[in-house]
Formats: C-alpha cells, sequence, structure tokens
C-alpha cells in the first residue's frame, strides 16, 4: 500500500508548494509511484481526509487556524512542515514586532475591523511536528529528500552547519571579502548556498544552527558597519520569532 | 654492511621482543625498534641486511618506513609481518619487494628460515653502491617562450578537461578554463584549493541496486584533467594527500583522479598578503607535479617533475636549453618574492609539535576560541584537509541508490557526534584546539609532512579572525616564551624555607612490633600539618640528615599526626632511641596523596600489606571519618607473621567496626594464631565486590604489587580503578634530587600515588 500524502497550506504564499511541483516529470512520476497523493489544493481537485503523511505550508496567524491545524495533526501519522513560515515563521512574524491592532490598521486601514489576526508562529508552537523541509522557498530537491527518506523510514541528513560550509564547497567567494554582510554563518545550511552563489547574500531563510555563535556574528556584522539596529532588522526578516522567544 | 644483522619494528613489545629472542638464539645480530620513525633514526645510522616490519605503527606505516629505508639501502631485504592482511598491503609490499607479507601470528621456524634465506641471497648478491637514486630520463630543466606555453595550454584544451586560475570579482577562483586569456598565472591566492579536483567536495563512491546486492559497483573518475598554475604550497598539499589518500589502503577514487590529472606549477612570486609558506618550509616544490613553471620575463623556466611532464614538453612545444642566465634570473625571482612575504612564524617550526605539547590545556584555546562561528570556512578552504562524511542518496524508484562522499571537517559542531548522542567534541574549544593540533602537530606525526602550508586561505575566509594556525603558534610561542621570562633566575621570587625543616616535638613514642615504633608529632606553635591522606613528611633530625615517611594519621583528627618507622637504617636507627618531648624537624607534606574526589560514591577495596598500613591508616581513618561519602568499603590486611602485626589496637576497632569489612592475613601462623594464613592474594578472590563501582587502593612493598594487580584484574577491576602508592627514595621531596624519578616521572611530585592506567607505561614502575 503506497502511503496517502496530503499538502495543506496556512498562511503563507504557497510558493513551497509550487516549488514541489516543479519536479522534474520523471521525478514527479517516480513520485506517484511510490505515493498517492490524496489532497492538494494547488495541483488537485482530490479532497480526502484519509492520509499518513501531511505536508503544512505557512505559519499559524488566526485563532481559527489552531483547531485546523490540531485535526491535521491528529490525523497525520507524519507531519511535516514546508518551508520557512511553517519551519520557523518566517516573513509572516515580522507582524510581531507590532502590536496586532495596528498591524491589522496598517494592511486592512478602515476595514480592519473585519479581521482577526494573533502574533505568528511556527506550527511547532501549535503541534509537534515531526520533519522541517527549511527555506523560503523550500528546494525542490530537499523536498524530494525528505519524501525518500520518509519512505526508507529513516531521518534525512539535513545539515546542521551553517551555509558558509556549503558556500565554500561551491566555490563562492565571501561575501563579506565583497565588502557586503550575510547571515551564512549562523543559518542553516542545505540550500548550497544557493543565494550566495546567484550572486547575493544570506538572509537566513533556513533558520539558525543548532548552535549559533550569534553575539559573534553580532561582532562581525558590526565590525562589517552595520549599526545595532541594522544587526536585528537583518536577523528579523525571517528569524522574528525565534529572535523575540529567545 | 654486516649481512647477519637484523632490525625488528613492532610497536607491541611482545611480538617485537619475541622476534628479536628467537633470531638471536639463531645466531644472528638483532636490534629492534617500536616505531617507523625510531626504525629510520636507527638505519640513517647503521646498514641493516634484513628487516622484519609490522605494517601499522603508530606514526608513519612500516611500508613507508620500508619506501623510506629502501631508497637509501636500495639491497635490504624486508619480510612484513602484519595481523591485518590485505590485498593493497601484500601489493604494496611486493611492490617495494619484500620477501614474504606473513600474518601474525608467525611461527617462529617460518620467520627464521625466510631470515636465513634473505641472508643467504645477500651474501650472494654483489654490493650495491649507494648512489642508486635513478637518474631521470628526462632533462631537469627547460626553457620555454611565454608564446610557447600559450601553444601547450591551447593543445590541452582541446584534448582534455583543464582547470586552472581565473579572476571572479576581484578575486582568484580554481575553475574550468575553455580559453587561454582565462587563465591567470600572476595571482597571489586562490578563494578555494586545487585539492578538490583530486578530492571533490562530493563524489559518488559506489553505485547500487537495492533490489539486487549483486549489482553493487565502486565509482571511480579516470577522465583526464590538467590543473594549471598551481603554487608550490599547495603541491605540498597534494603530496600531504597522496601520504593519507595512498599509503597503507590505498584510495582508488582519489587514486583514480590523481594518476590521471596532470599538475603544472608555477612559482608564487606574488604571495598573499595572509601568506607564511616559507616559515612553514612549502614555498617551494621539488617534487608532486609534472612541470613547474617560474616566470621569468618573456620566458619560463621550467622545471620538468616527471616523464609525463617530459613527454608533453616534447610533444607541444619547442623548449631552449636554460643559459646560466635562466638560471640566475630564476633564482633572482625566488628570492625577491621571498621579501614579499609579511607574515612569519616566530619560532623553529620543528619546535611546534612540542610547543603545542605544552600548551594543551592552556586557557588560551578556551578564549581564541569564543568568538568561533563553527562556519567551517577554514576546513573547507584548506588545501591540507581531507576529512569527509558517507552518505546514502536513494532515488525515488527506491532501487537505485549511490553512496556518496562529501566533504566534512572537525570545525563542525557534529563532526564527533555518535549514534547516542553523545559528541566526543562538543563544544568550540575543543574543535578549534584539535584543529590547530592536527595542522601543527598530529598530521605531522601521522604522515611526517607538515599540516599546514601557509597558504593564508584560512585566514582570509575566517570572519571571526581565529583561524590562521599562523596567528595560534605565534600566540602560543608567545605564551611559552612569557613563561619562560616569568622564571628567569632574576625574576622569581625564591622558597627561602624550601629546604628548611619545621621544628616540631615528639609526644607520644610507642612500639608497634619489634622494628617498629609510631611517633605522635605536633608541629611547633600549633601548626597544623594539612596532610592529605598518602602525602609523606620528610623527618629531619640533624647530624643525621632526612628521610621520607608517609604520614599514619588522617586529617581530620587534628591537633597532632602520627609516622611510624621501621628500624632500618641508620637514621632510623637513631630515630628509635628518640623519646617523648624530643625536638624533630619536618618537611611536608609532599606528593600527592590519594585522589580522595575519585573515591566519592564508590565501594572501595583497601589492601595493606606490611608496612604498607602506615599510609593506607591515614585513608583508612579519613573513610571512617567521612563514611556517608562510600559505598561498601572493605579492608584487607596482611603481616609475615603475627608477630610482625602493626597497629593492632587500630586493627582490633576495624574487626569491630560494622561499617567496614575487615579481614586480615599473615604468610606464616604460630600456635596462637587463629585468624588466616597465607599471603595477601589469597583474601582478594574471598571478597565480594561490584568491579563496575569499585575502586581498591593498594599499599604495600614492591614484590606485593604485582600479585596483587593479577588477582585485581582476575576480578575485572578497571586499570584507572587501581590506585597504588610507590616507594621510592625521596630525598628532597621537591622535585630537584632526582633520586626518586622512574622514567619521567618523579614520585615526589607526579607521586607517590599513581593508578595502574597511569603505569602501564612507566616500565620502571612495578
Amino acid at each position: 500500500m503506497k502511503p496517502k500524502v496530503a499538502f495543506f497550506d496556512f498562511t503563507s504564499c504557497e510558493g513551497c508548494q509550487l516549488d514541489v511541483l516543479n519536479l522534474t516529470g520523471e521525478e514527479l512520476l517516480d513520485l506517484l509511484n511510490a505515493v498517492e497523493i490524496v489532497n492538494f489544493r494547488e495541483a488537485i481537485s482530490r479532497r480526502d481526509d484519509d492520509y499518513d503523511i501531511a505536508f503544512i505550508e505557512g505559519s499559524v496567524t488566526r485563532e481559527a487556524e489552531i483547531p485546523r491545524l490540531q485535526k491535521i495533526r491528529a490525523q497525520a501519522k507524519i507531519l511535516v512542515a514546508l518551508g520557512a513560515c511553517a519551519c520557523i515563521g518566517g516573513v509572516n512574524a515580522l507582524k510581531n514586532n507590532l502590536k496586532m491592532d495596528e498591524a491589522l490598521k496598517m494592511v486592512y486601514g478602515n476595514d480592519a475591523k473585519q479581521f482577526d489576526t494573533i502574533p505568528a508562529r511556527p506550527i511547532n508552537a501549535v503541534v509537534p511536528v515531526d520533519f522541517y523541509i527549511r527555506g523560503c522557498p523550500v528546494q525542490t530537491g530537499e523536498v524530494v529528500k525528505v519524501i525518500k527518506a520518509l519512505l526508507l523510514g529513516r531521518k534525512p541528513e539535513i545539515p546542521n552547519y551553517p551555509v558558509c560550509t556549503e558556500c565554500k564547497m561551491a566555490g563562492n567567494i565571501c561575501v563579506y571579502e565583497l565588502g557586503k554582510t550575510c547571515l551564512g554563518p549562523v543559518t542553516r545550511a542545505g540550500c548550497s548556498a544557493i543565494c550566495v552563489s546567484g550572486g547575493r547574500h544570506c538572509w537566513g531563510c533556513r533558520g539558525l544552527v543548532d548552535e549559533p555563535n550569534i553575539n559573534s556574528q553580532k561582532d562581525i556584522l558590526e565590525k562589517y558597519g552595520l549599526s545595532a539596529e541594522r544587526i536585528i532588522d537583518k536577523f528579523k526578516i525571517y528569524n522574528t520569532y525565534t529572535e523575540v522567544q529567545k | 654492511m654486516n649481512t647477519n644483522s637484523i632490525l625488528v619494528v613492532d610497536d607491541e613489545a611482545i611480538v617485537r621482543e619475541s622476534i628479536r629472542d628467537w633470531l638471536k638464539e639463531s645466531g644472528y645480530d638483532v636490534a629492534t625498534a617500536e616505531s617507523a620513525e625510531e626504525a629510520l633514526q636507527m638505519t640513517a645510522h647503521k646498514e641493516f641486511g634484513v628487516l622484519v616490519l609490522d605494517v601499522r605503527l603508530p606514526g608513519k606505516s612500516g611500508l613507508t618506513a620500508l619506501k623510506e629505508i629502501k631508497a637509501q639501502y636500495p639491497a635490504v631485504k624486508s619480510i612484513i609481518v602484519t595481523a591485518y592482511p590485505s590485498e593493497e598491503t601484500t601489493a604494496e609490499a611486493n611492490r617495494l619487494g619484500a620477501l614474504e607479507c606473513m600474518i601474525k601470528p608467525v611461527a617462529p621456524e617460518e620467520l627464521e628460515k625466510l631470515v636465513r634465506e634473505a641472508i643467504e641471497s645477500l651474501e650472494k648478491e654483489p654490493a650495491v653502491k649507494p648512489p642508486a637514486v635513478k637518474a631521470p630520463a628526462f632533462k631537469k630543466s627547460a626553457v620555454i617562450s611565454k608564446r610557447s606555453f600559450k601553444t601547450l595550454v591551447e593543445n590541452l584544451l582541446k584534448t582534455t578537461e583543464v582547470v586552472g586560475v581565473k579572476s571572479k570579482k576581484g578575486k582568484y577562483v580554481f575553475d574550468h578554463v575553455t580559453s587561454f586569456d582565462d587563465l591567470r598565472m600572476d595571482y597571489d591566492v586562490t578563494v578555494n584549493p586545487p585539492t578538490q579536483y583530486l578530492f571533490p567536495a562530493r563524489e559518488t563512491i559506489l553505485k547500487y541496486d537495492l533490489t539486487d546486492f549483486k549489482k553493487s559497483a565502486p565509482v571511480v573518475d579516470k577522465s583526464p584533467r590538467a590543473i594549471i598554475g598551481v603554487h608550490p604550497y599547495d603541491i605540498r598539499a597534494i603530496e600531504l594527500l597522496d601520504e593519507a589518500f595512498i599509503t597503507l589502503n590505498p584510495d582508488p577514487n582519489y587514486i583514480a583522479r590523481r594518476q590521471n590529472s596532470l599538475i603544472i606549477g608555477v612559482d608564487c612570486l606574488h604571495p598573499s598578503p595572509k601568506a607564511f609558506s616559507p616559515s612553514m618550509g612549502t614555498n617551494v616544490a621539488e617534487t608532486g607535479f609534472d612541470l613547474l613553471l617560474t616566470d621569468i620575463g618573456d620566458t619560463y623556466m621550467i622545471t620538468v617533475g616527471s616523464q609525463k611532464g617530459a613527454d608533453l614538453l616534447k610533444k607541444n612545444v619547442q623548449v631552449i636549453e636554460p643559459t646560466t642566465d635562466d638560471i640566475a634570473r630564476q633564482k633572482m625571482a625566488r628570492d625577491e618574492a621571498l621579501t614579499r612575504y609579511r607574515l612569519s612564524l616566530n619560532v623553529a617550526r620543528e619546535r611546534l609539535p612540542k610547543m603545542l605539547d605544552d600548551a594543551y590545556d592552556d586557557p588560551y584555546w578556551q578564549q581564541r576560541a569564543s568568538t568561533c562561528l563553527s562556519c567551517g570556512s577554514c576546513v573547507m578552504v584548506c588545501p591540507t584537509c581531507f576529512c569527509f562524511d558517507v552518505q546514502d542518496d536513494v532515488a525515488l524508484n527506491l532501487k537505485d541508490g549511490e553512496r556518496n562522499r562529501l566533504w566534512d571537517g572537525c570545525m563542525l559542531v557534529d563532526f564527533a557526534k555518535v549514534a547516542g548522542g553523545e559528541n566526543f567534541r562538543h563544544d568550540k574549544t575543543s574543535r578549534f584546539h584539535h584543529r590547530i593540533y592536527r595542522k601543527g602537530k598530529y598530521i605531522l606525526e601521522r604522515y611526517g609532512k607538515t599540516g599546514c602550508v601557509g597558504c593564508g586561505r584560512c585566514g582570509i575566509a575566517c570572519l571571526a579572525e581565529i583561524a590562521s594556525p599562523l596567528e595560534a603558534f605565534n600566540d602560543i610561542a608567545e605564551i611559552a616564551m612569557n613563561k619562560q621570562l616569568e622564571k628567569t633566575a632574576e625574576s622569581v621570587r625564591p622558597e627561602e624555607e624550601l629546604y628548611a625543616p619545621l621544628q616540631a616535638e615528639l609526644v607520644r613514642v610507642e612500639n608497634l612490633a619489634a622494628k617498629e615504633k609510631v611517633f605522635e608529632i605536633k608541629l611547633a606553635g600549633g601548626r597544623e600539618l594539612g596532610q592529605k591522606p598518602g602525602q609523606f613528611v620528610e623527618l629531619s633530625l640533624y647530624g643525621m640528615g632526612e628521610a621520607p615517611f608517609g604520614v599514619a594519621t588522617s586529617p581530620t583528627r587534628r591537633g597532632t599526626f602520627e609516622i611510624a618507622i621501621r628500624n632500618v637504617g641508620s637514621l632510623t636507627n637513631v630515630s628509635h632511641t628518640l623519646k617523648a618531648g624530643d625536638t624533630v624537624g619536618i618537611r611536608g607534606p609532599f606528593g600527592n596523596g590519594f585522589p580522595l574526589k575519585q573515591f566519592e560514591g564508590k565501594d572501595l577495596l583497601l589492601i595493606a600489606g606490611g608496612t604498607g598500613i602506615f599510609p593506607m591508616r591515614s585513608l583508612i581513618q579519613y573513610v571512617q571519618d567521612n563514611r556517608h561519602l562510600y559505598g561498601k568499603v572493605i579492608v584487607l590486611y596482611g603481616a609475615r607473621g603475627p608477630a610482625e602485626r602493626l597497629f593492632t589496637k587500630d586493627l582490633e576497632a576495624w574487626q569491630n567496626d560494622k561499617s567496614i569489612e575487615f579481614h586480615e592475613t599473615v604468610d606464616r601462623g604460630d600456635a596462637n594464631w587463629k585468624g588466616n594464613v597465607g599471603v595477601i592474594t589469597t583474601l582478594i578472590p574471598k571478597v565480594q565486590i561490584d568491579p563496575k563501582k569499585t575502586v581498591a587502593v593498594v599499599v604495600g612493598p614492591p614484590i606485593m604489587y604485582r600479585f596483587v594487580i593479577v588477582e585485581l584484574k582476575k576480578r575485572d577491576i578497571a586499570d584507572e580503578n587501581i590506585i597504588m602508592s610507590l616507594e621510592r627514595r625521596m630525598k628532597c621531596g621537591v622535585g630537584k634530587c632526582g633520586h626518586c624519578q622512574m622514567n619521567g616521572l618523579y614520585v615526589c611530585q607526579d607521586g607517590p600515588v599513581f593508578s595502574l592506567a597511569q603505569l602501564r607505561t612507566v616500565k620502571e614502575a612495578i
């Protein structure tokens, strides 16, 4: 019996689910051979509530999302957080820097009263999570890696070292050497340093490594000319939830 | 050469010595060495007829030693002895001309026969003249024009994959080259090392089929490749990788790439500001390349390093015979380059391993590592780093799989983590420490080549600015120097009273047995001695001298202390004439005492023989006074006969103390003796102990230790949990006079209490 898989979205841009669909034709066929997808709003019309593995994209930002997530957790044998919003709160958590009524007003203006909102949180703040596929958006390759690991009944090998390691493996010139700043030294790798390889810097979308040396990273950012405020801002883009929790 | 002379190299003493003894009995002249390094030292001065070599040795392997000895004495015969036979070992042994690869354990007759045959064949062979170094079949140097070099590269581009140095965003990288014009030969340093083409960041080593085991097969990359513009320090790094990957278990993936790579080096004439290769002796390379270029203006001076390099030149370009002017220009270019290095090691690099040894526990490491990001940059850009992880990757069809190796590094948090979750290098300091020690000591000792080639890449890559081994080495050198300075004769404050005894009064003198008395002593002015159980004092009698005695009283019994003295010599003879009220001198306490912390929470098995009861009594009292700190306590005491029992009142009290289990025995009983008869070891099998929870403490005459240890090992007590107090001639007590030294240890300072684990390598100990 093929395991039944479902995809659900919470507060998110749904880009991570799109990335799942970025599989090559052959990979997609192999995937459909290995699992039965029973619920995937972005891709199919089937809506079954009988599934073994649930992938959740998005963070929790409204009261109503809490019971919905709990219900999915109760059904799924394995629950996987898909993407930065689900794993670490992501950019959604930026609003946590404001009072909720201010945030509503900023976005909806006079219609603010029609909406409810709560501080954004990653899904593991609401229910236990079995596996995390990080990134904004996720890497299709890593999605496949995690699915394969689930099918083989093993833990996926997701690096617990910073982006710098993969960035050096890729032969990149350090962003700092070029006079710019980057969150690579404290951000969990697994993305093959895609942003730096593409000419940008690391934004920290995959969250922090298990033992980040934040103080040292802040000293370095300061040495490279960022003010304390800018440093915090830099961390907050993806890691507000983690920052606030500390 | 004496053809009859044999060198046996094995790190296992029992094997080494047995082979030596067998061969000696057969009339050969036999020398032994414990390591390849020692063997190389010995062969530097003496030529042996036959070598008997173990393969796995602590530093260099036996095969490496053989290779090096053969280079000096091509005629030498060799026999390999190994407990780990493999096809690779046999092949390598054959290649090096070994007569036989024997599997341990070897039969004496067989080995003797082989040795005899080897010596007979040696005697038949004409003596080989030493300069056996084969003259290369190619000319060692040549000059080519820069235009010719272009032709050469363009020809290579047509036939093979070419990697070389390119400019990227104002820095330099090794990358694939498609046009000669992209190639930079005048760079300072690249971001990434060229070793990545011999040992890539990720490579597949096996392919397999989950449904059919037989379909699995190793994967190697044999595609030809030219690596152009490798600086000498990187060539030296490649030579280290050669040593690591080729020696012992020849690595198929590395070797396939190495054999199919053409290495065209170029002298580094414009070093990076962070480079320090001259300090590491790696700014020049004499081997390890096919061609090495030196830019001498309009032309390149070329050093040819291999037949492959010679053929490449011959096939592609017109070479010019170097003139004396060319040679002079090459020397000048290299000399000028030397003046451009800004950094240097402030200590001779030969001293690094010892210096690092001395600084092992220095607080420097923690301070230095505190800003480490554990980001792995330093190890990823290092040309001498070669650690890897192995991971499986199975396709989505869950059938086709591959096993890949990926760069890994000791600076990464999970590198030393095992399945149970334990991490053997869990903190930044231990990881940083390990990396620097690898670079400055471990690699050198293991492979005989420097672990840091001074390229300076890690120093550039490290955002926390702590990675450069040079800075760490220099800091440690400075710390060592400051320590030295603190200790100069001018600056140090002497301990005026070091040799002056304290005045003390005998408050009680009591006979213990025919030859033993106990002396209760009170220091002048009511001072406490402040001893730990197991420490000793020097009893000082003006006119007679001094002698060491273990303190027999626990520090928990305050006010006075006791020493017990057996009358065996002149000082002890005089001491026995002393009476209560007499004045004596005391120095001390000295020594380390028993490891009381280690005893806490444990069951104690305290074994004293003869006068060993003197220091043991101090410990027993201490344990009685802190009884809650210990589990079960068993005391075993042995005396020669009933009349020689010492501290009999205490023995009786211990017998009656319900909180301890006490057994005693005498070697020979008499008519009145109703207790155990037999040596002390006979008591050990009778007691019930939990080997995991028990620490055994043994004090007695030297002969007793050997036998007691055997009994304790039968009861599975670990070496660390067998604690002994040793007797030596401790004259000064303060680690100066040298009388008490056993091997490298001073018993008065490092002892007298040791664990068996500590003493396993101290051959003079027991």
